[in-house]
């Protein structure tokens, strides 16, 4: 399928805080309650329509256990959005925040949009973390905010086209060199400006090994 | 550090390559001693090739089919394609020189019996130095291979991998590196196709689409020999490589996902979805042996299946040499050439297994990926759900009974959930059941009730407001439940959404009690629905709003036909159109209304002109009730008044007053009863009611008023005051006697008979009545015997002129022709009347010669009347001996009377020169009691009074 323009996410977070789900359900849109441990790095893919243009998503889903982050930050590079997700019925995945994000900044492109997700909001009985305590330290370090759950599905649309509209501002603001791979961004096939050698059909691997590695 | 790793199963039992003795020809075993370098798998083979350069085919019995030689020395590689029946191999034909690609078709034989060998390739790096070739890939479109060396660089073969063409090219790819190259693989997207290629270090993918092909290094990690292959589809046929700490896989242009599976890996292999790596024995710690296959000791052996995310197989196995895949089953070629053979254990074995763990998530995944069909995920869920029903977890297990919805019998899961507690989660099955169009009566009860004990109002309404089309349901059992438990503005909901009229109405009157509510549903219905419903609940409706029901029942009766005149008669009891409803019908809905009654009779009255009997009847009976319950004279008035007009508005339109004057009576409304004798004619039930009442003014004043239209009133009123003994009544019968007298209604003796029995009517009070008639009767008596002298005189005179006719002569002495009226002359005609004709004149007059022309008419006339007297008198006379001998005899005298009475006994006769003579003086006879002789005519006043009283 083509498309004007192909993102990559990364979602980062500690385990078991719903990342695989909140992926399933936004590519899928599905729940699936007793889901295996990720182990390394998975992906999904879907596309949306953002101001009329076609935009493909590409979405790597990391483990987040401790063990794999050094695996894991690999894939950090060459992301333009990055959700960062805690689960509000527990405590601590919000208290580690600062290290996903510090990590997620030291790996990733400056220009890297990062939403905040407080997933599971279903389990309203259980909550440990209040709103206003993400809001705020969203406010603090420049991220935008959304409560999620995976399992109603509520707000999981919005997390994931949000952060795109704000990719696509920012493409628009000239913040984002589009040229440059390594900032996450794709230009679609009919859309390259140098549609050099007639290779049509498909973007051509970029041959200067900028890529993403 | 220990990562977590997936769920491990043993879905696969190991077993050894067992070769049955008595299977005949070479077994696995004759060919077991060779050193087997390479080999190959698919297409019902596994291909062997040996350090002596020969090829080895070995079928599922582990028969050696056959064996041919295909290099001189050694084969290095071999590659089966998948989809041609085509083997590709490389292999060193004399030492020194570069290794050879050959390709056989399989199809095809030479001479010796071998497979045919269509294409010989030498394989010649960029450095043009013979190098060892460490990997060989062939594309399965067949017109690319691609050999890799020792030393960094890779050839890709362009054409037709079958056949030695000149336009077949050689392509030497740039790779940068000098080291080993470790993995190959070919993959097309579309039609530009792709090389992947793995060293230790990096990883990295050509596009073979133009000339020059273009390099994108993937990643700076690789993996060692035999580690990497493409994935198939359901991995997106991505290009896998087995680094240590993970397993990574990549696109043509970037990376994709990584599993981690720790470990140093000597091999790895995908085949059909399963990823099966051979680690090397941790344990041990050896170091990787340079050469190519052999391996030492123990290697730990796990299949890993990606789609399910699973281990299916883990096991040491002793120096894994390679891995093939075919019939369904791995078989793992050992250090010491034994095959061992992983067989797969059929998914229901597998399920049971999965069962036994409880873990049904993944039976249902690995049913759906093994395409188990509906029945069998059925039973999945089914036992999924009743493990989770044992366990407690019943909020999850509805969720997966409700996925055995269409299959499994409801009333299974029903039964389980009955419990109060559970309540809940059979709303949610029940809910689905009807969400799926499955449930049936009961069902809907049983989720209704379900709606009601939990109180949850809000899924009730949602349920009950789901259009009809989505949700399937039986209405009136809906209904039914909802009104029992008390719901009644759902069950309401639910009967105004699907016209359940009986049913809104129903419940908003007999349970609800909202009645203005259901009066201004029922406005909403069309006619003849409202009408039956307002028969049905009108009672109900009148009685608690009286205002508002009338006023439906009002237009109801009116506003459905502007333009209704009927021709029927008193009666209208039919309903004469369907657009307007009779309101007799509904008369009985204001049985204890009897004000809204009125009004609504009122009403009906007033715009249908022309309302039935029975309507005015009612309205009637009301009005005199409430007559004669009220005490306020002011009120009585009004309702006198308006009773009158109700009267006169009957009568004035030809209705049957019968049972409007049994209602008068009834209730003693004095003015209704008169009003309704005067305007039926009754003269003398009006009379007779004074009478009864003793109001003698008003029997005179009656008398008086009617008297000329009925002239017997004053005969039964002199009857009456005549008998009227212990009054006085003098005056009246004055009065009255002065009116019979006037009007001659009586004669004479008849009064004085009557009179006599009055004891109180004296002398005087008939003094003068009998002076003056007397003086009549004189004065009458004196006229006729005037006229009896008249006649007399003139009876002598024709006497006398008949006898001088007869003996005197004649003497004519006219001068005039009577006819001609001139001088007469003879010949002359004379006549005795004195009439004198010309001859000619009579002649041409008269009818006989023997009558004079003139008085011919006169006499004629009066021969006939003569004749016509003669003969009434002799058949009145008949009659008469005929009646007067019958009623003799007779016992019963009044039919006598009456038969006669029609045949004109009775009838006066009269003389037709009577009349003639004095018109004036003629009676016409009226009633019974004409005058025919006054003895019989006492008579039968007496009887006519018996038979009335």
């Amino acid at each position: 399928m083509s498309y004007a323009y192909l993102f990559k996410y990364i979602i980062i977070g500690d385990t078991g805080v719903g990342k695989s789900c909140l992926l399933l359900q936004f590519t899928d849109k599905r729940f699936q309650p007793v889901h295996d441990l990720t182990i390394g790095v998975e992906f999904g893919a879907r596309m949306i329509t953002i101001d009329g243009k076609q935009i493909k998503l590409q979405i790597w889903d990391t483990a987040g256990q401790e063990s794999f982050r050094s695996i894991t930050r690999s894939y950090y590079r060459g992301a333009a959005g990055a959700l960062l997700v805690y689960d509000i019925t527990r405590r601590d995945t919000f208290n580690h925040l600062t290290t996903w994000l510090e990590d997620a900044r030291q790996h990733s492109s400056s220009n890297m949009v990062i939403m905040l997700i407080g997933n599971k909001s279903d389990l309203e009985a259980r909550r440990e973390v209040k709103k206003e305590e993400g809001e705020a330290f969203a406010r603090e370090h420049g991220l935008i905010f959304m409560e999620t759950s995976a399992k109603t599905a509520a707000n999981v649309e919005d997390a994931f086209i949000d952060t795109a509209k704000e990719i696509y501002e920012k493409i628009q603001e000239g913040v984002f060199d589009i040229n440059n791979e390594a900032n996450g961004i794709k230009i679609g096939p009919q859309h390259s400006p140098s549609s050099s050698g007639g290779s049509g059909g498909r973007p051509r691997p970029q041959a200067d090994g900028g890529g993403c590695c | 550090m220990a990562f977590i790793q997936w769920r491990r199963f043993n879905f696969f039992n190991k077993q050894p390559a067992f070769v049955n003795g008595s299977v005949p020809g070479r077994t696995w075993n004759t060919i077991k001693e060779n050193n087997f370098l390479c080999s190959t798998c698919g297409r019902g083979f596994l291909l062997f090739g040996d350090s002596q350069g020969y090829i080895h085919f070995v079928n599922n019995s582990f028969q050696v089919i056959s064996s041919f030689r295909a290099f001189e020395i050694v084969v290095t590689h071999l590659f089966q394609l998948k989809q041609h029946h085509m083997l590709a191999g490389v292999g060193v034909d004399e030492e020194g020189i570069n290794p050879v690609i050959r390709v056989w078709n399989l199809d095809k034989r030479d001479k010796l019996g071998n497979p045919f060998c269509c294409r010989v390739q030498p394989t010649i790096p960029a450095s043009n130095v013979p190098t060892e070739v460490t990997v060989f890939a062939v594309h399965e479109n067949l017109s690319l291979m691609a050999v890799g060396f020792t030393q960094g660089s890779i050839v890709v073969y362009k054409g037709d991998i079958a056949k030695d063409r000149l336009t077949n090219k050689t392509i030497h790819l740039t790779t940068d590196v000098v080291e080993p190259i470790t993995g190959l693989s070919f993959y097309s997207i579309g039609k530009t196709p792709y090389l992947f290629a793995s060293t230790e270090r990096c990883v990295m993918s050509f596009n073979l689409q133009d000339k020059v092909a273009k390099k994108n290094v993937l990643d700076n990690r690789g993996c060692p020999l035999h580690c990497s292959m493409m994935s198939n589809a359901e991995l997106d046929n991505q290009f896998v490589i087995t680094a240590t700490d993970a397993v990574y896989l990549y696109l043509p242009d970037s990376r994709g996902p990584c599993f981690v599976f720790e470990g140093e890996k000597v091999l790895a292999r995908w085949y059909n979805g399963y990823l099966i790596l051979v680690y090397k024995d941790r344990s041990k710690g050896s170091v990787p042996s340079t050469s190519t296959m052999r391996m030492p000791d123990k290697n730990m052996v796990t299949i890993y299946d990606m789609k399910q995310k699973l281990i299916a197989y883990s096991s040491p196995l002793p120096g894994v040499q390679e891995v093939l895949y075919e019939w369904g089953s791995v078989f793992v070629l050992t250090a010491d050439n034994n095959l061992i053979c992983l067989q797969e254990i059929d998914i229901h074995q597998k399920l049971e297994m999965l069962f036994k763990k409880n873990l049904y998530s993944l039976a249902v995944n690995l049913a759906k990926s093994q395409d188990l069909g509906k029945e069998g995920l059925i039973d999945i869920f089914k036992q999924y759900g009743d493990h989770l029903y044992s366990k407690g977890d019943y909020d999850t297990a509805i969720i997966q009974y409700i996925k055995t919805i269409g299959h499994l019998e409801p009333s299974y899961i029903i039964r389980k959930f009955l419990d109060a507690q559970r309540i809940h989660n059979l709303t949610t099955y029940l809910e689905a059941l009807h969400g799926r169009g499955l449930a049936n009566e009961d069902h809907t009860t049983l989720l209704l009730n379900c709606f009601t004990k939990l109180k949850d109002v809000k899924n009730l309404n949602k349920f009950i407001m789901t259009p009809h089309t989505e949700l399937h349901f039986d209405v009136e059992t809906a209904i039914r439940v909802c009104r029992q438990a008390g719901y009644y503005e759902h069950a309401l909901q639910l009967a105004e959404k699907h016209s359940k009229h009986k049913w809104y109405l129903k419940i908003q009157l007999e349970d609800a009690r909202e009645y203005s509510k259901a009066l201004s549903y029922i406005r909403k219905l069309p006619f003849t629905e409202a009408e039956n419903t307002i028969k049905q609940y009108g009672k109900v409706l009148v009685h608690n709003v009286p205002r508002e029901a009338t006023q439906l029942l009002k237009t109801l009766c009116t506003d459905y036909q502007p333009t209704e005149e009927s021709n029927v008669g008193g009666s209208s009891t039919r309903l004469k159109s369907t657009a307007k409803s009779n309101g007799e019908e509904f008369i009985h809905i204001f049985v204890n209304s009897p004000n809204m009654l009125v009004e609504f009779l009122e009403h009906l009255i007033k715009v249908e002109g022309k309302a039935s009997a029975t309507v005015c009847n009612t309205l009637l009976e009301i009005y005199l009730h409430k007559m004669n319950q009220t005490d306020s004279m002011k009120e009585k008035a009004s309702l006198e008044e308006k009773t009158l007009k109700l009267l006169e508005d009957m009568s004035s339109k030809k209705y049957e007053t019968d049972q409007a004057l049994v209602l008068c009576q009834m209730l003693n409304f004095k003015r209704g009863i008169l009003y309704l004798y005067e305007a039926a004619g009754l003269y003398q039930q009006i009379l007779r009611y004074h009478m009864d009442h003793e109001t003698y003014g008003l029997v005179v004043e009656t008398c008086r008023r009617h008297g000329d239209k009925d002239k017997t009133l004053w005969q039964h009123a002199l009857t009456y005051f005549a008998q009227q003994r212990d009054v006085d009544c003098k005056q009246y019968i004055t009065q009255v006697l002065t009116h019979i007298d006037k009007h001659d209604l009586l004669p004479p003796l008849l009064v004085i008979q009557l009179l006599s029995r009055n004891p109180s009517a004296t002398l005087a009070v008939v003094k003068d009545y009998i002076l003056r008639r007397i003086r009549q009767e004189t004065e009458e008596i004196n006229k006729y015997e005037q006229s009896i002298a008249g006649y007399r005189e003139e009876t002598e005179k024709m006497k006398t002129n008949i006898h001088e006719l007869k003996t005197s002569a004649t003497i004519f002495q006219e001068t005039k022709c009577s006819l001609c009226n001139h001088d007469l002359e003879l010949p002359t005609v004379h006549f005795l009347c004195q009439h004198s004709y010309h001859q000619h004149c009579f002649e041409s007059y008269a009818e006989n010669e023997d009558e004079c022309p003139v008085c011919t008419g006169h006499n004629r006339k009066i021969m006939e009347n003569l004749r016509e007297q003669e003969q009434a008198l002799a058949s009145s006379l008949d009659l008469q001996r005929q009646f007067a001998s019958q009623l003799k005899t007779s016992r019963d005298g009044f039919s006598v009377i009456a038969d006669y009475f029609s045949k004109g006994v009775f009838n006066k006769l009269t003389l037709l020169s009577d009349m003639e003579k004095s018109p004036g003086n003629s009676r016409v006879p009226s009633g019974g009691a004409s005058l025919i002789d006054p003895s019989l005519q006492k008579e039968l006043l007496m009887m006519q009074q018996a038979n009335m009283t």
